[in-house]
């Protein structure tokens, strides 16, 4: 059998066969396929199992030291230039595909329980194997242009699984505004490319690098210029994994199911942009400035997801701010020039933000029991308490991700945390201060989003209070209540097919930091050896002790707030805090005002733009064009004749006219010379 | 004059069946095949319904795809970049006019995508019910026209099918259109014939430069040395007429009126192929023949694009009316053949090649789906719709591919065009670097704007709640297996490209780079006296910016 690095370009491939089998059985057998959604469902994810044993060797290969494999092809060319294409596989991608092959089989497996009601089944699974594909062909793509066509591929499949229930028209817009948003960043992305391909002649991530140096040092390319296409390349990853500001679209993709928020929205896609700075940490490295713009984005979207994930009442979305908060803590780590530290966080927040967004899952399911299908009520915690008891399965690996990403050790969350703190206090010590202000924050909001959902009363069935939540949403209350029909079901834990995905992830959330103990980090061994030696060589417990310190008393101090506050209730945080501080408030829970700026410059303003750009064609240009032919036609019995549709007259006029202009001219020299 | 070419053709085919395949006149045949079976319809017994007239346009078109591609595999050597399935009969020997056909790179392609298309609005046009006899005659003819244009060799008749050419398509768009048709109709033909005088102007002029003897063959043409201000006479004169029908901004409101108006069949053909007269006609006249006044214009062309892409996409979102949605969708992907003709890169201008290729079969894609959704909802107005998607599951879905096919989705063919001009542009030494970076950014912004106008249609049409008004008066019946086929076998080719664009771009790779090389030495030679910049950069090759 050959080595699985060598033919890691068919791990992308299996899902897409079975994608494309299952697709063309929705058009043309529809019926039929639908029918038979075990038969989709085992043989989907067959393909992405394959796809996961072969990653997993390839894995295994390159722990034990399996050189890197790229092969390449001309995929297009013309003139002097070839567009190669192919795949790359080496430590860093095995390691991707093996968490993103898990997590796709944990999801698919997850799903069967959560869709089974769902007529849309078999056209879920289809688009998760599509999306895995995609995902997995952008992680072994070997150049910067086959990562853009995989990047939007993810960006379509988001698409479709956000907008997934097309009836909602909250879904509907989220799908739209994801897609747009993410078109934002990819527009830097794409000029990027071109400009890094006009430099360097190349698409490849180490030639660009070396290009661009070369170029920089003999002048050949203004150094304005090269920052300004490295920052342009960097939109991209920020449209991509959330960050600020084009974050909008992250929170309201949570429209989608709640499966697709654990798997694209949490562990997988949004990840991309952390990769793609990874994969050019060669370029970026010869910039501080660009290191530093890095670092900087990533620290505004840290805290900026954490602080408005304090007040979220909806417990999807404060998990949506909460990834936003921790895709801000990668890109801090690639700021710092610690891409294994970020990818690290990337591994580990993947393991537990998956597991936390399935339990939300598990939550809202059995809320859907008491509440019914209205989002607005299933994954209100104003709602929910008290889940515990009949949620053994869900609390438990809740509670655990909610301790591993809080950053208490040993659990995974703290050394992948800890590691990125440690390299911002080197590089950037203001920014370090304030990544560790967010995680007292995410300790804080973490807990609060357990306690108000697992431990106190259950408040599911308080009419009242859920005919308020609809007022405030501004749901038409009458239209809903034709559809509406009392729940009279009661919550109770989900079946085997979504607890077990979170028991299996509860166990990388606890042990896997270990991977990467920062006195043995095999991690780093396995991605950037030479730089795994000095670390280890350079490292001082003096100097870990007191930062994992002050990183774990800070948490602790956020837990134990949100003990008192949400747990004992001996302290009421309404009083304390919103209403001393009413502007802090309502500034948190507008979520910065972020959405309405959006909305009204941008959203209202293209509109409006393009309505007057409308008003322009169809009563300037067109109403010239229109006047000239009432003057000149008008009133003649020229149109006459066309609006009789005589169309033999005009033939005959055309045909007679050219004779009679070629006797004319045949007679005469040509004039115009 | 039919009946000479039929009686010629036989001859000559049966004179030489046994010479082997690559010696038979294959693009004689396939233009004058369809044609002249178009006249058996009238002969036809008149039952009303129309069946038989279907079938027998279905096959003949049938037939006539295979004709194109029988001569692209005996007949057409990708490697060779010169005109090849040549043709050559004196017609009016005192006119110089000559029945001169044949293919090169930049011809092929289209009279490929042009069989193609033309069978599968036969197809589509399988419901129509009104004077069917006529329909498929004016779509049969149509089709053996626009194959001549693509196909012709010789000025004077490049004008002739031309305008032959706008008869049938006058006739089916004020006979079977909308409301509006005649408007529509008699507004297309002003502005295609006025326009199309120019040509007139200029296939004269240039073929009796210089000469007693009146000569339009293009290889004449091609040799001849023209001065420059007669080049720069002619382009514009060109370029106005064919800027009418690629469209141009601002010559381009014609086009919303017909397209809005015509029937779906009569749309695939308009956007698919008609559209693609217009940048053939630039690429084989105005870059090929013209190549000192190009270098002069190359700037203005890729403004011209830029303005299109933007403009058009700006005007595209506003609009309320589907139709017209997707006709100004149309004119905002041709932006992106004017850059890749203005590119002076052999990568921008098959890019332009491939776009042509490309938005034919998206934008045939899309038109026939209007058509069908209109035949559903029996309104184009998205105020009027929305949830569709609840009991036309399938269209939905083929709706969706389609759009993503045309906002460049990778994996699709628009994506590849649209990189190649993109990268050919970025790269292209000829241009100023700050002019470049200004239009490709200006061109990038269309990235943003395509998804916004065709995701919110989308949102319109099918997401969201149900309109109980539309469902409840019209019967949303989804796709049938017939229109279903029809997108299939358009998105076949359009995936297939997007995966591997060399099979398309390798069968004119050749030609273009010939017809870059032969610009790219104008512009060195122009440099002096450029109109535009007045820059006197004589070692480098700078030339053109404004």
């Amino acid at each position: 059998m050959p080595q699985a690095s060598e033919i890691a370009w068919l791990i992308p491939v299996f899902p897409l066969i079975g994608a494309v089998l299952s697709g063309l059985g929705l058009i043309s057998i529809n019926e039929k396929i639908n029918n038979s959604r075990r038969i989709v469902s085992v043989g989907l994810i067959s393909f992405v199992g394959i796809s996961a044993v072969i990653s997993y060797k390839a894995l295994i290969e390159q722990i034990n030291g399996y050189e890197s494999v790229e092969k390449l092809f001309i995929w297009a060319n013309a003139g002097d230039f070839t567009i190669p294409m192919g795949f790359i596989l080496d430590p860093l991608g095995s390691v991707m595909l093996a968490l993103v092959t898990t997590i796709t089989l944990l999801v698919m497996i997850y799903s069967h329980g959560y869709m089974a009601h769902d007529k849309g089944y078999v056209r879920f699974f289809t688009y998760l194997a599509l999306f895995s594909s995609s995902m997995m062909g952008l992680i072994i793509s070997p150049n910067l242009l086959e990562i853009y066509v995989f990047w939007e591929l993810v960006g379509m499949c988001s698409y479709l699984l956000v907008g997934f229930w097309y009836d909602r028209d909250g879904a509907a817009h989220a799908a739209q505004k994801a897609f747009v948003v993410n078109r934002v960043g990819d527009f830097g992305l794409l000029l990027g490319i071109l400009g890094l391909f006009w430099a360097t002649n190349s698409f490849d991530f180490n030639e660009i690098a070396t290009g661009i140096s070369q170029s920089v040092s003999d002048n050949s390319i203004p150094i304005w210029a090269a920052l300004l296409l490295c920052f342009l390349v960097f939109l991209g990853p920020m449209a991509k994994s959330a960050q600020f500001p084009l974050h909008v679209w992250l929170p309201d993709a949570m429209e989608g199911p709640t499966p697709i928020s654990a798997l694209i929205h949490a562990a997988t896609m949004v990840a991309a942009g952390i990769f793609l700075v990874a994969r050019l940490q060669p370029l970026y490295s010869i910039f501080p400035s660009i290191q530093f713009i890095i670092a900087f984005v990533g620290t505004i979207t840290c805290f900026l997801g954490a602080s408005i994930a304090l007040t979220q009442m909806d417990l999807k979305k404060g998990l949506a701010y909460s990834t936003v908060s921790q895709l801000g803590y990668m890109m801090l780590a690639m700021g710092c020039g610690a891409p294994v530290a970020g990818i690290f966080h990337l591994v580990t927040h993947a393991c537990f933000k998956a597991m936390l967004f399935l339990g939300s899952g598990s939550v809202i399911h059995a809320m859907e029991e008491v509440v019914g299908h209205q989002p607005i009520l299933a994954q209100d915690m104003r709602l929910m308490g008290g889940l515990r008891k009949k949620m053994p399965y869900t609390s438990a690996t809740f509670l655990i991700g909610c301790i591993a990403i809080s950053g208490i050790p040993p659990l995974a969350g703290f050394w992948s945390k800890d590691e990125i703190l440690g390299n911002a206090f080197i590089s950037f010590p203001a920014f370090w201060f304030i990544g560790l202000l967010t995680a007292g924050m995410t300790a804080f909001y973490m807990f609060r989003l357990y306690f108000l959902t697992f431990e106190g009363d259950f408040r599911g069935e308080n009419k009242d209070l859920q005919k308020e939540l609809l007022i405030a949403s501004k749901v038409n209350l009458e239209e809903e209540n034709g559809e509406e029909h009392p729940e009279h079901g009661y919550i109770h834990e989900s079946p085997w097919s979504m607890t077990f995905p979170l028991v299996f992830l509860a166990v990388p959330s606890v042990i896997i930091g270990l991977m990467g103990l920062p006195w043995d980090s095999k991690f780093s061994y396995l991605l950037d050896p030479e730089e795994a030696e000095i670390a280890v060589k350079s490292f001082e417990l003096n100097e870990f002790l007191p930062l994992a310190i002050a990183s774990v008393f800070i948490a602790s101090a956020g837990i134990f707030i949100a003990y008192q506050a949400y747990f004992a209730k001996k302290i009421n945080l309404s009083i304390l805090f919103a209403e001393k501080f009413p502007t802090i408030n309502q500034f948190l829970s507008n979520k910065w005002y972020l959405d309405a700026i959006n909305e009204k410059l941008f959203v209202k303003g293209s509109r409006k733009l393009a309505k007057e750009v409308l008003e322009v064609d169809s009563k300037v240009v067109d109403g010239i064009v229109n006047l000239t032919g009432l003057v000149t036609l008008g009133s003649g019995e020229g149109l006459k004749y066309f609006e009789t549709g005589r169309a033999q007259f005009y033939a005959l006029i055309v045909f007679g006219g050219v004779i009679l202009l070629v006797a004319i001219f045949g007679f005469q020299s040509p004039q115009v010379t | 004059m039919s009946t000479y070419f039929l009686t010629h053709f036989t001859s000559q085919t049966l004179g030489t069946l046994g010479a082997g395949l690559s010696t038979l006149p294959w693009l004689s045949a396939s233009i004058l095949f369809p044609i002249g079976s178009a006249f058996v319809i009238p002969f036809f017994p008149d039952k009303g319904d129309g069946k038989e007239v279907r079938w027998f346009a279905l096959s003949i078109a049938l037939i006539t795809f295979l004709i194109t591609v029988g001569s692209y595999i005996n007949g057409f050597d990708i490697k060779n970049e010169n005109v090849q399935l040549k043709e050559n009969i004196s017609w009016l020997p005192d006119l110089g006019l000559t029945w001169s056909v044949g293919a090169d790179g930049v011809s092929m392609p289209l009279i490929l995508l042009t069989s193609f298309i033309t069978a599968l609005a036969v197809l589509a046009a399988w419901p129509v019910k009104f004077k069917p006899k006529l329909f498929f005659f004016l779509i049969l003819v149509m089709d053996g026209g626009q194959i001549a244009v693509f196909a012709v060799q010789d000025m004077l008749l490049f004008f002739l099918t031309w305008e032959l050419e706008l008869i049938p398509v006058y006739l089916l768009l004020a006979i079977w259109g909308g409301k509006n048709r005649q408007y529509a109709a008699t507004k297309f033909i002003i502005y295609t014939a006025g326009s199309s005088i120019f040509i007139l102007l200029a296939a004269l002029a240039m073929g009796f430069y210089g000469t007693e003897i009146p000569n339009f063959e293009f290889s004449h043409l091609a040799n001849q040395d023209f001065s420059q201000r007669f080049q720069i006479i002619c382009y514009v004169g060109l370029l106005i007429a064919f800027g009418v029908k690629l469209p141009i901004v601002p010559l381009h409101t014609w086009l919303p009126d017909a397209h809005g108006e015509a029937t779906a069949p009569v749309h695939m053909l308009l956007a698919g192929i008609l559209l693609k007269m217009g940048g053939y006609a630039l690429l084989r006249f105005n870059a090929q023949l013209l190549p000192v006044a190009h270098a002069q214009f190359a700037p203005l062309l890729i403004v011209l694009g830029v303005v299109n892409i933007i403009y058009a996409a700006l005007t595209s979102f506003a609009q309320r009316n589907l139709k017209r949605k997707i006709a100004y969708s149309s004119i905002s992907h041709m932006g992106f053949v004017l850059i890749g003709i203005g590119s002076f890169s052999s990568l921008g201008t098959s890019g332009a090649m491939l776009q042509m290729v490309s938005h034919g079969l998206i934008g045939a894609s899309l038109f026939f789906l209007v058509g069908a959704t209109y035949d559903r909802t029996k309104t184009l107005k998205l105020d009027e719709m929305s949830g569709v998607g609840q009991k036309m599951r399938i269209m939905f879905a083929l709706w969706t591919a389609c759009s993503l096919a045309s906002l460049a989705l990778p994996g699709m063919s628009g994506f590849v065009s649209e990189l190649m001009v993109f990268t050919g542009f970025v790269t292209d030494e000829v241009y100023t670097l700050p002019f470049r970076i200004v239009m490709a950014s200006l061109a990038a912004v269309g990235v943003i704007l395509t998804p916004i106008y065709l995701l919110s249609m989308l949102r319109e049409i099918f997401f969201g709640k149900e309109n109980p008004k539309l469902t409840e008066e019209r019967k949303l019946i989804d796709a049938e297996p017939r229109e279903v086929y029809i997108i299939a076998c358009l998105l076949l080719p359009i995936i297939g490209i997007g995966l591997y664009p060399r099979l398309v771009t390798e069968s004119y790779l050749a030609s273009i780079n010939n017809l870059v090389d032969r610009d790219l030495l104008a512009v060195k030679n122009s440099v002096k006296t450029n109109i535009f910049s007045g820059t006197k950069k004589n070692e480098i090759l700078k030339a053109p910016s404004i």
